[in-house]
């Protein structure tokens, strides 16, 4: 017979193993500097000049799951010099050499190279560039929010059972995070689906009070309507994951060499076109690659192209009706005459004929 | 069966018309054009109507059509909230995509199936001395004849419907409509699933033709893949409203056919559907089908309308 004693423990041991579901082991973020020590706190923030409220809250849970989870944080934020630091004036900087070394590389890591390859793009400002224009223009932070990784576990990719094979010679932690970082961007150009790109794009793109004001030209503002109206777009728009999005043709596979098409590098200019191409029509030809990937014959009015369209809208409607017209004579004339709704083994013609034959 | 002891009205005073009320055929009596409101039919058919060629074509189509339309709609309409849903029913726009194109295989096969059994039953018909053109898709001018005649009988104009052959007007204008349908399908689909190749074909031989278009500057290829894909579309919405509003109701949903008419099972037709709609094809049935003379002859006994044989003059001597 058990004691309340019993119960009491029961429910307490229950309580404790239900207290521990809920308690995550501590994240790893790198904070040698402790600046959690203050960031740490939920509602840390102030009211600034312009009444904008700013929480400055770093949550180390989500902090310590992102990509850059091991980087500290004055490699990013270099201006902090002493503590507590001034106000924060400056953007952080991409560029920035930090204090981490990739996994078979003795170099100190940094996205220099790719930002190089960014600030030669359409998207990099230009010194010649309106004020307008240069605050439109996206710089790293607009496209990359610091993800949450995110692990493949496609079943193309056998993901626990290709790294065990990995494991049998290099140290777990560096090897699984070069593994990750490799994998998840196996499936596709990018790590983003192509849903989340065409998104990503439409964002600045799609807006066409903004790209009036930004003097863009006709064909580009209407750039994702037409994508979206071609055959690549519907099907992305349907949730294809093959089917080309917005960078599988106006940018290689560096991703951040987005040019004008009358640009020579621009993977969309009329010589680099048939290559671009290739990657999924693998025979194209000069005929191919004039079709329009962002089709816009149906709207400009190409006549022949608007004249098929409403002669289709006449036939169809025209066909319809005239056919179920018929069809709905011919059975009030036939139930008159006499026919019942349903086929059975004799006849269907068991009723009255309520209809004065001509004499 | 509550008008089955009553004797068939003749529409007097219309003597002229008199020939077409009744068709005599040897052997068995004058038939009246009514008598489809008189006879016995089994629902599963009675009648030949379709080989096992035509079938099996039938049924390919059928279940072709709808896995091509079921993945073709929804990314016509993408942006639809259903289309989401109706695509993951075939594991996503990627497997749908698969679908789709083994459907449209499969349905080429079987119009190709289809032109191959025309062709060969064709070619038996001819050496066997059976072949009439009267009992195929052929269009003639009596099938518009045929249209006016049948407005008039709905109108309740004309007292009876027209005398047609083994393909009614309806018939040949689905047949047609298929046919032009198909086509527009599989050269506006085959552009869009080998664009490269398809670019190749029609707009260099366009080129090659007209150089001086190119000179102003217009694109064939652009122009033609717009166009294929604008046509693919709209013929595939209009085939499936026709099949989805017309073509089943005809078969199936109309009195006398309703719930299914078993003809595309088993390839046969009912008596009363044949008699009503295909009149001239009962006769010929009657003149190539013993058990079918048979029992018209004793249907008409009755109805008391049985007719004394008629008799030719070079007959006579025989007789005597």
């Amino acid at each position: 017979m058990r004691t309340s004693n019993d119960y009491l423990k029961i429910f307490l041991f229950v309580t404790i193993m239900f207290v521990f579901l809920f308690v995550g082991l501590p994240a790893k973020a790198a904070d040698k500097e402790n600046c959690l020590m203050c960031h740490k706190y939920r509602f840390m923030g102030r009211i600034d000049e312009d009444g904008k409220r700013i929480n400055y809250n770093v949550n180390e849970h989500i902090y310590g799951k992102t990509v850059h989870h091991s980087v500290p944080c004055r490699d990013c934020h270099t201006y902090i010099t002493k503590l507590p630091h001034d106000p924060v004036t400056e953007e952080v900087n991409c560029a920035n050499v930090c204090h981490i070394k990739p996994p078979f590389s003795n170099e100190n890591f940094s996205h220099e190279k790719i930002i190089k390859i960014y600030t030669e793009s359409a998207h990099a400002i230009k010194p010649g560039d309106s004020l307008e224009l240069k605050n439109a223009k996206p710089y790293c932070k607009f496209c990359h929010l610091n993800p949450i990784y995110t692990r493949v576990d496609e079943k193309r990719i056998a993901f626990e059972k290709t790294l065990l094979r990995c494991l049998n010679c290099h140290q777990e932690k560096g090897v699984t995070q070069a593994y990750i970082h490799v994998t998840h961007r196996l499936r596709h150009k990018a790590s983003r689906s192509p849903q989340e790109i065409v998104q990503l794009c439409g964002k600045c793109h799609q807006d066409s009070a903004l790209m009036k004001k930004l003097n863009v030209s006709q064909e580009g503002q209407d750039a994702v309507q037409t994508y979206l109206r071609s055959i690549h777009g519907q099907s992305v728009t349907l949730g294809s994951q093959s089917a080309a999005d917005c960078i599988s043709c106006h940018a290689s596979s560096k991703l951040h060499d987005i040019y004008k098409k009358d640009n020579k590098k621009a993977s969309i200019y009329k010589d680099n076109i048939l290559q671009t191409c290739k990657q999924c029509h693998k025979r194209t030809n000069k005929w191919l690659v004039q079709i329009g990937v962002h089709p816009k014959a149906h709207e400009e009015g190409h006549p022949f192209i608007h004249f098929t369209s409403v002669f289709f809208t006449f036939a169809l409607y025209g066909t319809v009706f005239s056919l179920l017209g018929l069809l709905m004579l011919e059975t009030r004339t036939r139930k008159k005459d006499g026919i019942k709704f349903l086929l059975r083994h004799g006849t269907s013609w068991r009723g009255k004929l309520k209809r004065r034959v001509k004499k | 069966m509550s008008n089955s002891s009553e004797v068939i009205a003749v529409p007097a005073g219309e003597r002229a018309e008199e020939d077409d009320y009744f068709a005599y055929v040897d052997g068995v009596g004058n038939i009246p054009r009514d008598i489809y409101k008189h006879v016995k039919s089994e629902p599963k058919g009675d009648l030949p109507r379709y080989s096992v060629h035509i079938v099996i074509q039938h049924l390919l189509v059928l279940f072709t059509f709808l896995a091509l339309a079921a993945t073709g709609v929804p990314l016509l309409f993408s942006e639809s909230l259903w289309a989401h849903y109706m695509i993951s029913l075939f594991g996503g726009a990627d497997i749908a995509r698969i679908v789709h194109r083994v459907a449209a295989f499969t349905m080429m096969f079987a119009c190709a199936y289809h032109v191959v059994t025309i062709i060969f039953g064709t070619i038996r018909q001819m050496i066997s001395g059976r072949f009439d053109y009267k009992r195929t898709m052929m269009p003639r001018i009596k099938d518009l004849l045929d249209v006016l005649h049948d407005i008039r009988y709905f109108l309740g104009i004309a007292p009876y419907r027209p005398k047609m052959e083994k393909f009614m007007y309806k018939q040949k204008l689905h047949y047609f409509a298929i046919i032009w349908g198909n086509c527009v399908l599989i050269i506006a689909g085959l552009a869009l699933l080998y664009p490269d190749t398809m670019a190749r074909v029609f707009p260099e031989t366009l080129a090659k033709l007209l150089p001086q278009a190119i000179e102003k500057g217009v694109s064939f290829p652009a122009f033609f893949q717009e166009f294929a894909r604008l046509m693919h579309a709209d013929e595939a919405v209009m085939a499936l409203i026709v099949v989805a509003f017309w073509h089943w109701s005809n078969v199936h949903f109309v009195p006398g056919r309703f719930p299914l008419q078993w003809t595309f099972l088993t390839g046969k037709i009912t008596r009363e559907h044949q008699i009503e709609e295909h009149f001239l094809e009962y006769i010929n049935n009657l003149k190539e089908i013993p058990e079918e003379r048979e029992y018209m002859k004793k249907l008409l006994k009755e109805k008391g309308l049985e007719t004394f044989p008629k008799v030719s003059v070079s007959d006579l001597p025989r007789i005597y």
